[in-house]
């Protein structure tokens, strides 16, 4: 039985696994999709304005960063595991809701800094002008600000969406689904055309989650501001 | 009107960056602030729109107190000019232009007149401009589209640090003079920060010159250079500050002021317009390039010629009456 660990198996079985399996596959990654593009969404709404705030008050800035990073520590399964015992106090301990908040957490340390980073770093000339003209704090934001950060800022949900579809393969040990699946079966069976096809599957998810997000950064990024 | 009425900076309770600073600049003047690193020229002119806040006393802006005055407000009617020109690199250069007009809610065809109307005072035309992003623009060009932008929504009043410093010199030349050329069409009441003796004689109608937070001379150029009123100033504006008064006159001026010399028939001599700045006359003639300058109006009628004598004994004349 071990032997069949040891044995890589020929790529012709792996196109047949993927022709046969086609649409368990696609299933399987419809779920991760919307596991993860749940969970970045949220990421988003939460990190963004958290990276534009430590922008504003240095003070919160190390506090906030310092935080995430931790978050970022704390090895997946076990963040996984934690959100078991804490989410059954309201009966969801296992599903879709503790892998979506173990993402978001996930998410939020590329996000806050990346949007923590572009701000502070846009010209001082630039914001110097922006207030001397009479822009208002906000409207120096909106204006100025966020378009010419948007590149960078757009670099971090990437880095979260892609290390998301990654981690996300662990959330399947939870009881959320997705493409960590068919790992998982693969390894419960010792089949290794399984492990080998659904790490292949997660590995073109964030390939294409990654030119995806290239398109749309190319699409919110002002033309003054693409170099 | 800028009126500054003992102004103080001071920074962390005790670095006093400008110590009771008074001093008017009239409707319409250019007045320069000039002064070495670290004087607090660029503080005092950041008062003004309050982007640096003041400590004590205050500065009236056409009879209002600007520490009582709604900041955003105040900023957007006054033109504010800087030395990396500050325009936004996401937007196009008539969004960049049009910003303050946007701001105050101006209709598309207002903006869009007025925008044409500015890049043709600034020198650039707006049809080839007008979707192009800043860092498409040249240095120069770049400062040209931050003055139109200052003039944008026509403020009376208008705050530049060291506008054309980071321009290579014949650039700079190019802007100071079309920049004078508008100022002399607009009469805006203009604070400007130097640090450039010949910029600030070339374009002021008077001179600050500070020294650590605290007033050395307040006066018209030519007093200034003719009049130093301490051993600063007189150091500051060099000590070849005679030669550089010479550039406040015209040819003309001195045509006016005396009587020119009979043109005698020689090889060597050089027609000039009398529009010629004096400085550049005496150059010429120290340069030995003509004998006699013979001075022609625009027309191109002979007037007379000068020489060196000419040029000392009206000098002479005019340091006595500036002081």
């Amino acid at each position: 039985m071990h032997d069949n660990f040891r044995r890589c198996p020929p790529i012709t079985d792996l196109i047949e696994y993927f022709t046969s399996n086609f649409t368990f596959i696609l299933g399987y990654t419809w779920d991760h999709i919307k596991l993860v593009g749940l969970a970045i969404i949220i990421a988003i709404v939460i990190g963004v304005p958290l990276g534009i705030y430590c922008s504003v008050n240095r003070y919160a800035a190390s506090t906030i960063l310092q935080i995430a990073s931790i978050m970022m520590t704390i090895p997946s399964l076990a963040l996984f595991g934690i959100m078991i015992p804490v989410l059954s106090l309201i009966n969801e301990g296992i599903g879709t809701l503790p892998a979506v908040i173990a993402l978001v957490l996930y998410s939020q340390l590329p996000i806050i800094r990346n949007t923590y980073t572009a701000i502070s770093n846009v010209d001082p000339d630039i914001r110097d002008a922006a207030n001397g003209i009479g822009l208002t704090t906000f409207q120096r934001l909106y204006k100025v600000e966020l378009p010419n950060a948007m590149p960078l800022i757009m670099a971090g949900i990437r880095t979260a969406t892609v290390l998301n579809i990654g981690v996300g393969a662990i959330a399947t040990l939870i009881g959320a689904g997705g493409l960590g699946g068919i790992i998982y079966q693969g390894i419960l069976r010792t089949n290794n055309t399984m492990i080998l096809a659904g790490a292949i599957a997660v590995a073109v998810l964030a390939l294409i989650a990654d030119l995806f997000l290239r398109l749309i950064e190319n699409l919110f990024t002002p033309k003054g501001v693409k170099k | 009107m800028i009126h500054f009425n003992d102004v103080t900076k001071v920074y962390n309770g005790n670095v006093k960056a400008i110590e009771n600073m008074n001093f008017t600049v009239e409707d319409g003047e250019l007045v320069i602030m000039l002064g070495p690193s670290g004087c607090g020229k660029t503080t005092l002119l950041r008062m003004v729109n309050q982007l640096e806040s003041i400590t004590d006393g205050d500065i009236m802006l056409n009879g209002k107190s600007v520490r009582h005055s709604n900041k955003i407000e105040m900023r957007r009617n006054i033109g504010y000019v800087i030395q990396s020109n500050g325009l936004f690199p996401n937007m196009n250069i008539e969004d960049n232009a049009m910003i303050v007009p946007n701001l105050l809610g101006w209709d598309r065809k207002k903006m869009r007149d007025r925008f044409n109307m500015l890049m043709e005072l600034v020198g650039l035309n707006p049809d080839e401009y007008r979707k192009r992003y800043p860092h498409e623009l040249s240095g120069g060009q770049q400062q040209r589209v931050g003055v139109a932008r200052a003039l944008a929504a026509d403020p009376p009043v208008m705050l530049m640090d060291e506008p054309f410093g980071a321009l290579d010199p014949i650039i700079r030349t190019h802007l100071q003079e079309e920049f004078l050329q508008i100022q002399k069409e607009l009469k805006k009441t203009i604070l400007f920060v130097s640090h450039d003796i010949d910029e600030a004689v070339k374009m002021a109608d008077k001179i600050a010159l500070l020294k650590g937070g605290k007033m050395m001379q307040y006066a018209e150029p030519a007093r200034m250079l003719n009049k130093p009123a301490n051993s600063f100033v007189a150091e500051f504006v060099g000590q070849d500050r005679v030669l550089k008064s010479m550039s406040l006159y015209t040819v003309r001026d001195l045509a006016n002021a005396l009587t020119l010399k009979p043109v005698i028939e020689s090889p060597d001599s050089q027609n000039i317009n009398e529009n010629l700045s004096l400085r550049v006359a005496i150059s010429k003639i120290l340069n030995q390039e003509a004998d006699q300058l013979i001075v022609e109006n625009d027309n191109g009628t002979r007037k007379g010629s000068i020489t060196l004598d000419l040029i000392e004994q009206f000098l002479h004349r005019e340091i006595k009456e500036s002081v």
